[in-house]
C-alpha cells in the first residue's frame, strides 16, 4: 500500500485523470483482496455445494457412489408424489404453527414481566436465558428423562395431582407437544432478549405522559408497549417460523422423528432419504423443494417489512 | 505519526485480531497435521482395532465381556469398541462412514442386510485363505447360515450367531396344562388347531392367556412370526428389482388371518407390546412366549420354569425366522493390512470364544463350539439350537434384514390386521404395493 | 453451518438489556403478584437443570428407582461422573469442540470483518453486485447444503476431520452485514486522517476501524463461538469416529452396553453443558449484550 502512495507522490505533475485512475484501480485491488479470503470459503462451501446440489437432484446418486445416471426431473416428480415426504413437510408445519405461538407469548410476558424493573433483575435473566446456551442434545437429554412415563419427573407431578401418566414422548397425539414443550423452554429466552431490549428503547416520556393522563399500568401495556413492539413482534414471528421450519436437533434427538413417522420433520426426511435409505440425488431434490418453501417465506417476510416501513 | 494514536489504537480488539489470528494459523496448522489421524494417540506397539456394534442390554454386557477378553489375550491388537443405536442410527452411520472413507476396521451387520448392502462396494469380502489360518473355514458353519453370507461366490459376512424366532414356554403350565410329551419337553404340535386348542388349555391353568406375544408398533415382531409361518407352507418370496413382488397371496392371508385369530383375547392378548408380554410370561401369566432367542436371559433372571424349541411346525414345513449377527470388513480408503490381518484373528477369536455368546440366548454359529459337550448340556439352548438348520432370512432385497424400512413397511400395514381393524387380504396387498413401488425404484446401492 | 441473522446495529442507546433501572419503584400490589409470578417462571425454567443435577449426583439404582426421590435415601454420590469420564469420551469430545468452535470463530471473525470493511468502506467495482449475492445467501436454510456439501467432504477426503467440521462453518453473511454496519457508522474523518498521514488501508483497518470496533467484535465472536459449539446438524453428518466427534454429537452416541443408565446421562449431559454456562455466568453481561446488539438468529 506505502509503494501506491510513493508512486502517486513521486509523480506530482500527473494529470488529474491518472490519479484518478490510480485511485480506481488500487481500490479494486483492495476491495477484492479485502473480499478475496471471505469469497474463498464463500464460493468453495456455499455457491459451489448448493449449485452441484441441484446437478445432483438431477441424477440417482447413492451414498455407495453408484447410479450417476442423470435422470432430468424424475427426482423432482418423485418427491412430489412422495406421501412420506408430504406427511414430514405436514409435521414441520404443524410444529411451525403450535411452537411460534407459545415462543412469542411466553416471551413477551417474561419481558413484560421483567422490564417492569422487579427486584432480582439478574435471576429472571438467567433462569429465562440460560437454557439458549445448551447444546440440542443436552436439552433432549434433560427432556427425555424428565418425560420418562415411569421415572420422569412430569409423570409424577401430574400422579401428586391426581392426573394419569402420559406416555409423552410415544403416543402420537402428544409427542409433538412434547418437543414444542422442550423447545419452548430451550428458545424462549433468544425472544425474551428481544422485547425485553425493545421495550426498553421505548421513551419513557411516552409513559410519562399516559400517567399524566391518567391510564394505569393495563392501559400503558396495551397502548404504548405493544404498539411500539409491532416492529419486533413481526420480526420474532417471521424469524421464528423460518427457524422452526428448519427444525431437526431436538425432534431426532427425542424421538428419532417417531412414533411412526409421527414427528418426522422435513429436514429428518431429507437425512433419511439420502444417508438412511443411500438416495442421494433424491434427497437432493427434496432439499430443494424445502428451499422453494423457504423462499417463499422469505419473500413474504420482505414484503410484509417492506410494507411497514413504507 | 503512529505514536499517540498507537498508544490508544491497541485496544483489546488488536489484540483479540492477533490472537485470534494466530489462534487461527496455529489451528489451522494443527488440524491439517491432525486430520490424518483420529485424534487419538497411537498406543505403543499394539495396533487399534475399531469395531461398531449394534448390541447393548444383555447382549451388549457379553460382548463387552467378549471383547475385553480377546484384548486381554494378546498384545498386538486392542479392539475399541463404539456401540450406536440398534436399528437406522446404526446403519446409516455406518454407511455415512464408510462413503467417507475412513469406516472402523470391523463392524457388526445383520446378516440378512448385507445381500443388500455390499453391492456398494462399502465392504470388503474375507479373504477365505486367511481365515482358514486362524482355524476358521467354511465347513465350521451350518449350511444355510454360510449361504446367506455370499455374494457372487464371495463371502462379505462371517456369521457370530442366528437368533431364531423362538417358542418358550412354562413347563409347569404346560405340564398342568397336560401338554407336555413324554419327555418333559411340549408335545409336538402339527396343526394349527391343536396349537390353539394347548394354548387354551394353558389359559385355563395361568387364568390370564396362553400365549404371549407382543407386536405393538414392533414391525420386526410382526414379521418374525409372519414369515416363520409363510415359510412353513412352504411359501416364497422374492423381491427382484425392478419387478413385481413375487409372493403367494393365499399363503400370506391365510398366515395373516391365523394369528389374527391367535390374537382373541383368550389365547392372547389382543394387543400387547413387546415389554407387555415379556413381563407376562416372565410373571408367569402365560403358558408360552413367542419371541426372539435374546429373551432367555430375562426370563433366566426371572427364574420362570421354563424350556424352549423353534416354533412348531404348523403348516407342514419346519422353518424358522432368523437373522444372524455377523462380522463384516468395511471398505478402507487406505487399507492397512497389518491392521486387516489383526481384525482376522480377532473375528477367529470371538468365534471360538462363542459358547459365552450362546448363554445370551444365540445359538453360535460357528459349529465347533455348537458341537461341543460344554454346548449341548447348555440348556435350554440345546434343545433350540436345531432351528439353525431350518432358519429363513428376509428375501434379499437392498431395502430388507433386521431394523430395516422393511419391516416398518409390514407394520405400516399389517399392524391394522392383527388388531382387527383391517381384513388380511387388504393390508397384504397394500404391502405389496408398498415392495412393488420400491422394486420400481433404481437401485440406490 | 453458521447462522443466518438480520440485524439493526444499535450503538447509542441504552439498548441491551441493562440491569434494574436506577429509580425504586414504590411496593404496589401490582409489583407483588408480577414478582410472584415472574418468581414462579423462573423457578419452573430452572426445574430442568436441577432436577437433571439431582439425578446426577444419585446413585444408578437410586435413580431408576420408583417412586423417584427429590433427595436420594442412599445419599449423594460422584459415581455417575466418575464413570462417565473414565469410560467414555467426553473429554476428548470437549477438546474436539474447544477446537473447532475456537478455529470457526477466529476464521469466520477475519474474513468476516475484512469483507465488512470492503463493502462498507471501499469503494470498488462489484461491490454492489456482491453485496445482492451475499444478501441472497441468507435466504439459504443450511439443511439444504447437508447432502451436497457432504458429498463434499468425501471427496476432499475431509470427513471425520477437523478441517472438516470448521470450514463450512467460517461463512456468516449475516456477521458481515453485522460488522458492516458498525463500520458504516465509524466517521470517515477518522480514517481520512490517516489516509493523509500516508498509512495503507490494512494500517487503517487494523490501527483505527478494529480499535473502534471492540464492542462489535466482541459480539459476534460470542455469538460465533456459541453457534459452533452447540452446532449439532452438521458435525454430526461431517464425524463418524467416536474420537472426532464434537461434544454435542457425542452426548447423542452414549449408549451404554449396559443399556440406559439414567444418572450418567444426567451426568454427561451436565458435564456437557457446563463450559458454556461457566462462560455465561462469568460473562453474562457482554454475552447478553453481544446477542441483544447482534440481533436476531435463526436458531
Amino acid at each position: 500500500m506505502s509503494t501506491t502512495i510513493d508512486k502517486r507522490q513521486a509523480a506530482p505533475a500527473a494529470p488529474a485523470e491518472n490519479r484518478h485512475e490510480a485511485r480506481k484501480r488500487r481500490d479494486r485491488i483492495h476491495g477484492w483482496s479485502f473480499m478475496a479470503p471471505f469469497l474463498a470459503f464463500f464460493g468453495l462451501f456455499l455457491i459451489w455445494p448448493l449449485i452441484y446440489g441441484v446437478v445432483m437432484s438431477f441424477t440417482g446418486k447413492s451414498l455407495t457412489g453408484a447410479n450417476s445416471s442423470f435422470l432430468g426431473l424424475a427426482n423432482y416428480a418423485e418427491a412430489l408424489g412422495d406421501a412420506d415426504m408430504w406427511h414430514s413437510l405436514g409435521n414441520t408445519l404443524y410444529f411451525t404453527v403450535i411452537s411460534t405461538v407459545p415462543l412469542v407469548l411466553v416471551a413477551l410476558l417474561m419481558a413484560a414481566l421483567v422490564n417492569m424493573g422487579l427486584p432480582a433483575q439478574w435471576l429472571w435473566r438467567l433462569s429465562f436465558f440460560a437454557p439458549f446456551l445448551l447444546a440440542s442434545t443436552v436439552v433432549s437429554l434433560f427432556f427425555v428423562w424428565m418425560f420418562n412415563p415411569q421415572l420422569g419427573l412430569i409423570n409424577d407431578v401430574l400422579g401428586k395431582v391426581g392426573l394419569a401418566p402420559v406416555d409423552w414422548l410415544n403416543n402420537p397425539d402428544v409427542a409433538m407437544w412434547s418437543i414444542v414443550i422442550a423447545s419452548l423452554w430451550w428458545t424462549v429466552g433468544f425472544n425474551f432478549l428481544l422485547y425485553l431490549a425493545a421495550m426498553q428503547n421505548i421513551p419513557t416520556a411516552h409513559y410519562e405522559a399516559a400517567q399524566l393522563d391518567g391510564a394505569g399500568g393495563w392501559r400503558q401495556f396495551f397502548s404504548i408497549t405493544l404498539p411500539q413492539l409491532n416492529q419486533t413482534t413481526i420480526m420474532i414471528v417471521i424469524l421464528q417460523v423460518l427457524a422452526s421450519l428448519k427444525i431437526f436437533d431436538q425432534v431426532y434427538q427425542m424421538t428419532g422423528g417417531g412414533p411412526g413417522g409421527a414427528t418426522r420433520t422435513i429436514v429428518q426426511y431429507i437425512f433419511e432419504a439420502g444417508f438412511t435409505g443411500y438416495r442421494l440425488g433424491y434427497s437432493a431434490a427434496i432439499s430443494y423443494i424445502f428451499f422453494g418453501l423457504i423462499v417463499v417465506v422469505s419473500i413474504a417476510q420482505f414484503a410484509v417489512t417492506r410494507k411497514r416501513s413504507a | 505519526m503512529h505514536g499517540a494514536r498507537e498508544a490508544s489504537a491497541t485496544g483489546l480488539s488488536r489484540r483479540t485480531l492477533l490472537r485470534s489470528g494466530g489462534l487461527a494459523l496455529s489451528g489451522l496448522a494443527a488440524a491439517g497435521m491432525l486430520s490424518g489421524c483420529g485424534g487419538t494417540a497411537q498406543a505403543a506397539g499394539a495396533e487399534q482395532l475399531r469395531f461398531w456394534h449394534l448390541l447393548s442390554g444383555g447382549d451388549g454386557i457379553k460382548m463387552q465381556a467378549m471383547i475385553d477378553s480377546a484384548n486381554a489375550s494378546q498384545q498386538a491388537y486392542k479392539v475399541l469398541p463404539t456401540v450406536l443405536a440398534w436399528g437406522a442410527p446404526y446403519y446409516t452411520k455406518l454407511a455415512m462412514a464408510s462413503a467417507g472413507g475412513r469406516p472402523p476396521e470391523v463392524a457388526i451387520m445383520h446378516a440378512a442386510r448385507v445381500p443388500g448392502y455390499a453391492p456398494g462396494g462399502l465392504l470388503d469380502p474375507w479373504d477365505l485363505d486367511l481365515l482358514a489360518t486362524h482355524g476358521v473355514t467354511k465347513d465350521d458353519f451350518a449350511p444355510r447360515i454360510w449361504e446367506n453370507s455370499q455374494l457372487d461366490g464371495k463371502v462379505f459376512s462371517i456369521a457370530l450367531d442366528s437368533h431364531p424366532f423362538i417358542l418358550m414356554y412354562n413347563t409347569e403350565v404346560a405340564g398342568k396344562a397336560g401338554v407336555l410329551g413324554a419327555n418333559g419337553q411340549l408335545e409336538t404340535i402339527t396343526s394349527g388347531d391343536r396349537f390353539k386348542e394347548a394354548a387354551l388349555e394353558m389359559a385355563k391353568v395361568t387364568g390370564k392367556h396362553g400365549l404371549s406375544y407382543g407386536y405393538l408398533s414392533d414391525g420386526a415382531q410382526m414379521w418374525r412370526m409372519f414369515y416363520t409361518f409363510y415359510r412353513q407352507h412352504g411359501a416364497t418370496m422374492e423381491l427382484p428389482q425392478g419387478q413385481k413382488a413375487k409372493v403367494d397371496r393365499d399363503v400370506a392371508v391365510d398366515v395373516l388371518e391365523y394369528i389374527h385369530s391367535l390374537l382373541d383375547g383368550k389365547i392372547a392378548t389382543a394387543s400387547g407390546d413387546g415389554g407387555t408380554a415379556i413381563a407376562e410370561f416372565a410373571g408367569q401369566g402365560s403358558g408360552m412366549l413367542a419371541s426372539g432367542v435374546w429373551e432367555l436371559p430375562t426370563m433366566q433372571t426371572a427364574k420362570v420354569p421354563f424350556d424352549a424349541m423353534p416354533i412348531p411346525t404348523l403348516f407342514g414345513t419346519p422353518a424358522a425366522y432368523a437373522d444372524s449377527h455377523a462380522f463384516v470388513l468395511p471398505h478402507q480408503q487406505n487399507l492397512d493390512e497389518q491392521k486387516r490381518s489383526d481384525v482376522y484373528a480377532f473375528v477367529a477369536q470371538i468365534l471360538k470364544g462363542s459358547l459365552n455368546w450362546a448363554k445370551a440366548g444365540h445359538i453360535p454359529a460357528f459349529q465347533p463350539v455348537v458341537r461341543s459337550e460344554a454346548y449341548k448340556n447348555l440348556l435350554p439352548q440345546a434343545h433350540y439350537a436345531g432351528a439353525a438348520d431350518i432358519i429363513n432370512y428376509d428375501p434379499r432385497a437392498w431395502f430388507t434384514g433386521s431394523g430395516s424400512d422393511f419391516q416398518s413397511y409390514f407394520a405400516e400395514n399389517i399392524q391394522n390386521v392383527f388388531l382387527g381393524r383391517t381384513q388380511a387380504k387388504d393390508g397384504w396387498d397394500a404391502f405389496v404395493r408398498r415392495l412393488d413401488t420400491l422394486l420400481s425404484k433404481p437401485n440406490p446401492v | 453451518m453458521a447462522t443466518t441473522l438480520t440485524a439493526p446495529a444499535r450503538t447509542s442507546r441504552r439498548t441491551a438489556v441493562e440491569p434494574s433501572r436506577k429509580r425504586r419503584k414504590p411496593l404496589s400490589p401490582a409489583r407483588i403478584i408480577a414478582t410472584v409470578i415472574v418468581a414462579v417462571l423462573a423457578v419452573t425454567w430452572l426445574v430442568p437443570f436441577a432436577w437433571a443435577t439431582v439425578t446426577a449426583f444419585k446413585s444408578e439404582t437410586e435413580a431408576a428407582a420408583a417412586p423417584i426421590t427429590l433427595v436420594p435415601k442412599s445419599g449423594f454420590t460422584f459415581d455417575a461422573f466418575a464413570k462417565v469420564l473414565q469410560q467414555g469420551n467426553i473429554p476428548q469430545w470437549t477438546w474436539n469442540s474447544l477446537f473447532t468452535s475456537a478455529a470457526v470463530t477466529a476464521v469466520t471473525l477475519v474474513i468476516s470483518a475484512l469483507a465488512a470493511y470492503a463493502l462498507s468502506r471501499i469503494d470498488f467495482k462489484g461491490r454492489k453486485v456482491l453485496m445482492t449475492v451475499i444478501v441472497a445467501s441468507l435466504i439459504v436454510p443450511p439443511p439444504v447444503l447437508i447432502i451436497p456439501l457432504f458429498y463434499q467432504m468425501v471427496s476432499f477426503h475431509m470427513i471425520d476431520t477437523y478441517w472438516g467440521i470448521i470450514l463450512p462453518q467460517v461463512i456468516a453473511p449475516a456477521m458481515v452485514f453485522v460488522l458492516k454496519k458498525f463500520f458504516d457508522q465509524i466517521p470517515r474523518e477518522l480514517e481520512d486522517a490517516a489516509l493523509v498521514d500516508g498509512a495503507g488501508r490494512i494500517r487503517i483497518f487494523l490501527q483505527v476501524v478494529l480499535p473502534l470496533s471492540r464492542p462489535i467484535l466482541a459480539a459476534v465472536a460470542i455469538f460465533v463461538f456459541i453457534g459452533a459449539w452447540n452446532n449439532f446438524l452438521w458435525p454430526f453428518i461431517v464425524t463418524n469416529d467416536s474420537a472426532m466427534l464434537t461434544l454435542p454429537v457425542g452426548l447423542q452416541t452414549i449408549k451404554s452396553a449396559y443399556g440406559i443408565q439414567y444418572a450418567q446421562n444426567m451426568a454427561s449431559a451436565l458435564l456437557a453443558a457446563l463450559p458454556l454456562i461457566l462462560v455465561f455466568l462469568f460473562f453474562q453481561r457482554q454475552i447478553i449484550k453481544g446477542i441483544s446488539t447482534t440481533g436476531l438468529a435463526g436458531t
